[in-house]
């Protein structure tokens, strides 16, 4: 009886963290496997019988993957289209949101209505005719390009999270600056803007990312490796039927999902709170 | 008293009136360069797809391109392909949607409980969120590989298969995989959400049912489900709009294959303009799609709004 009622309380206290880890397994166990993959010697590759756990360990798909490619440039490239878009967006976002969170003025709710829709509009309808548009213009096969179509939805998202976040805080510590003298630029730059950091974080990793991981606007808008980012040149190693490097490809993959797994884990305090607050609960 | 105070006191509100008949420029100059930005970037090219999906354009020869009316509308309801690609795009919005939800709401409850290593568990189980849409596709596309995949090497091992199948090769198993891709991808998102909601019940409402001498199952049903109904039907919403304008990874895993068997509205209009150069009809197709969403969005609005005293 006591054997009994100590094991039931052993499962009880046991099966939580048993079910998470399995959990876990299955969420990483994919990306697992391809980290696996990327370390594997490539002839081990070739063998129809999959070792779980390779017999050798390399690096050398991962200096493979900048031979097949010009991966030193769709490094380069994702970097700088993900900081310009971030800058940008972010940058007239704030003060769009601000404006939106702190004044009523006519056509306030027209405009935050007709934002919403935008940011909700399928990036599929604006990718013809902005190939139209960037050809005539010259645009294809440059950065403004990619920056000016990862904006449509950048700019949306990013006033919508951030009007969310000015919005929660109080108002009265403008107020007292303008009590004190304060204009109201003045306490808008001095007083709410520091207070929103953790929102502009949250904001500004949110659309680094989703511009990191741009691949529709990316492929669509590029035709070069010197204006080629980390999804378009993986993409070219995705094989048809058979036969691929899936070496250096795995090697490839890893190098292009750590940066933005990285920031997502070292900065999730604020992109979780953002992610269920701001984007999309209601 | 009353001689001194009465005209000040209607001074003072006859200079507050003037003051608000007066436009305040400055929230103005504030989202001008935001919304200058958006009309340069969404609506612009929104308002050109309207024109293009009415001509018979064509990257190659653009300035040959000549007005056709309705045609490119009317043409798509006798196509084969978009008839196709749009019952295929309520399959894969329907089936992915509903397995995500099926997953991620008993997911959310469990890591609603406390347990040890459960901050670990949260911030483990986002990682595939953040994974780019591409190396998603390059995971996926490894799993199933005749040669390679693990999923044929665990099956036959398992003895459920007695050879290596091309997963990607018919069309019930393509369809499969992307989903499979795209439940795993979307899966944290859904948690998350579900999970901040479930945060949100006030412990009272639980004391309470105790109290009455409910069961775990009732607790559940009369207390934690209704209080999550809406952000539920919020994010099936959501991810219904997001779903059926996503190409990448259909396009990256199957190509919609095989054949156009699990091609959508979406990947459609995207593969006639990627391989064709077409602008007029795959703009017409897009637009339609859009024009349905727009439904969709309307309701999604409709509810966040009522949510949000700022708007």
């Amino acid at each position: 009886m006591a054997a009994g009622r100590f094991a039931r309380a052993l499962v009880n206290t046991v099966w939580q963290p048993i079910a998470g880890a399995l959990i876990v397994f299955l969420a990483l166990a994919p990306f697992a496997w391809i980290a696996i993959v990327a370390i594997t010697p490539e002839s081990a590759l070739f063998t129809r019988q999959i070792e779980y756990w390779p017999s050798e360990v390399t690096i050398a798909n991962f200096f493979r993957m900048f031979e097949l490619s010009r991966f030193d440039l769709a490094f380069r490239n994702s970097i700088l289209v993900a900081c310009a878009v971030t800058a940008l967006s972010i940058g007239v976002s704030i003060s769009a949101a601000y404006a939106f969170a702190r004044y009523r003025f006519p056509g306030r709710h027209a405009l935050i209505i007709s934002l919403l829709l935008i940011y909700m509009l399928p990036g599929i309808v604006l990718l013809v005719p902005m190939l139209v548009i960037f050809k005539t213009l010259g645009l294809v096969n440059t950065y403004t390009a990619l920056i000016l179509a990862q904006a449509t939805h950048a700019v949306p998202f990013g006033v919508w999270l951030l009007t969310n976040y000015f919005a929660g805080l109080p108002k009265e510590l403008e107020e007292a600056a303008q009590i004190d003298g304060c204009t109201r630029v003045g306490a808008m730059l001095r007083v709410a803007l520091p207070l929103a950091v953790p929102g502009i974080i949250a904001a500004g990793l949110f659309v680094f990312i989703a511009s990191w991981n741009d691949f529709l606007f990316a492929f669509m808008f590029t035709s070069g490796d010197e204006v080629r980012t980390l999804p378009v040149v993986l993409r070219r190693f995705i094989p048809g039927e058979s036969g691929a490097n899936w070496g250096p490809v795995m090697a490839g993959a890893i190098m292009t999902t750590l940066p933005v797994a990285g920031a997502f884990l070292f900065f999730q305090r604020y992109l979780i709170g953002g992610l269920s607050a701001g984007a999309v609960k209601g | 008293m009353e001689t001194t105070a009465g005209p000040s006191a209607r001074a003072v509100r006859r200079i507050e009136r003037s003051r608000a008949r007066r436009i305040d420029l400055l929230p103005y100059v504030l989202i001008a360069p935001a919304v200058l930005l958006v009309l340069a970037v969404t609506v612009y090219p929104a308002i050109y797809a309207l024109r293009l999906s009415v001509t018979d354009a064509n990257l190659v020869r653009l300035a040959a391109m000549e007005y056709v009316g309705t045609n490119n509308y009317q043409k798509a309801f006798g196509d084969e392909r978009f008839l196709v690609s749009a019952s295929q795009t309520l399959r894969w919005v329907v089936v992915v949607a509903v397995s995500q939800m099926l997953i991620a709401l008993p997911l959310a409850l469990f890591l609603n409980t406390r347990f040890l290593g459960r901050a670990g568990v949260r911030a483990s189980i986002m990682v595939p969120w953040v994974v780019p849409s591409a190396v998603v596709a390059i995971i996926w596309r490894y799993m199933v590989d005749v040669d390679h995949g693990v999923i044929n090497d665990l099956l036959v091992r398992a003895g459920v298969l007695t050879q290596h199948v091309n997963w990607i090769g018919s069309p019930v198993s393509a369809f499969a995989t992307v989903v499979l891709a795209q439940v795993w991808t979307g899966v944290p998102f859904y948690t998350v959400t579900v999970l901040a909601a479930l945060q949100a019940i006030p412990g009272e409402m639980y004391e309470a049912a105790r109290m009455d001498g409910a069961s775990a199952w009732q607790r559940f049903r009369y207390v934690t489900l209704p209080m999550l109904i809406p952000t539920i039907a919020l994010l099936l919403l959501l991810r219904t709009i997001w779903l059926s304008h996503s190409v990448d990874l259909i396009f990256l895993i199957t190509g919609g294959g095989p054949g156009y068997a699990n091609y959508t509205i979406a990947l459609y209009s995207f593969l006639l303009t990627w391989s064709q150069l077409e602008l007029g009809y795959p703009s017409a197709i897009a637009i339609m799609l859009a024009a349905v969403l727009l439904i969709a969005s309307g309701f999604y609005i409709r509810i966040i709004e009522r949510a949000r005293d700022w708007m």
